[in-house]
């Protein structure tokens, strides 16, 4: 079995969870409230309401980790993977294409 | 070339807005469209990480496959065991003050 996910990796998971549960409701007040053809008291309310929403509903909250060790700095965005885990996966040849440079 | 009056123009926009079904908005103001426009970035999100295999889920899945789960077994294990030597977790405090922060000595 793969190695357990690590808590960040688990509360990076929540918030991605949080963002698709609550994702069309916030969008829907997002257009209320940026909306400049309607009224000022619509608009209030409802920027009001997108900020009763839990810290893990929005999308910044979510960063991409590093798939196998969780590492939140230095994930190379193509292969979900920190560098290390980037180079040692390349040098063990499980990423197709990647070869270590030499001229 | 005779210059064409601004509301000659304002009125030729209107029409072709009108003619080829596009919004009309002189002043640019925002309409919050693009919160309604955009795609929904959930569903992608959630295919970032991998499936991760538990032996609950599998068993969860599998209704009277039962597969066991041995570290989890030795784990439960060892906590018995540390219970029985008097090693065990201590209870939880039900109030601050029976907690065992309170009864150090200062």
């Amino acid at each position: 079995m793969p190695p357990r996910p690590n808590i960040r990796v688990l509360r990076d998971i929540k918030a991605r969870q949080g963002v698709v549960d609550n994702e069309i409701a916030r969008r829907a007040y997002l257009y209320v409230a940026r909306n400049q053809t309607l009224p000022a008291q619509v608009r209030y309310r409802a920027q009001l309401q997108l900020n009763t929403f839990g810290r893990y509903t929005r999308p910044t909250t979510v960063k991409n980790r590093c798939t196998v060790t969780g590492r939140g700095r230095g994930v190379i965005g193509e292969f979900g993977l920190c560098r290390y885990q980037f180079r040692v996966k390349a040098l063990a040849g499980e990423l197709p294409g990647i070869q270590k440079a030499s001229w | 070339m005779a210059s064409v009056a601004p509301s000659r123009l304002a009125t030729l926009a209107r029409l072709r807005s009108v003619i080829f079904q596009t919004s009309y908005n002189p002043t640019s103001q925002r309409t919050g469209a693009k919160y309604l426009k955009r795609r929904l970035r959930g569903p992608s999100m959630m295919d970032y990480y991998p499936q991760q295999l538990s032996f609950s889920a599998i068993n969860k899945e599998f209704k009277g496959l039962d597969l066991i789960d041995e570290d989890e077994e030795q784990r439960l294990q060892d906590i018995v065991d540390k219970k029985k030597r008097g090693k065990g977790a201590p209870k939880k405090a039900k109030s601050a003050a029976d907690s065992r922060r309170a009864q150090r000595k200062r």
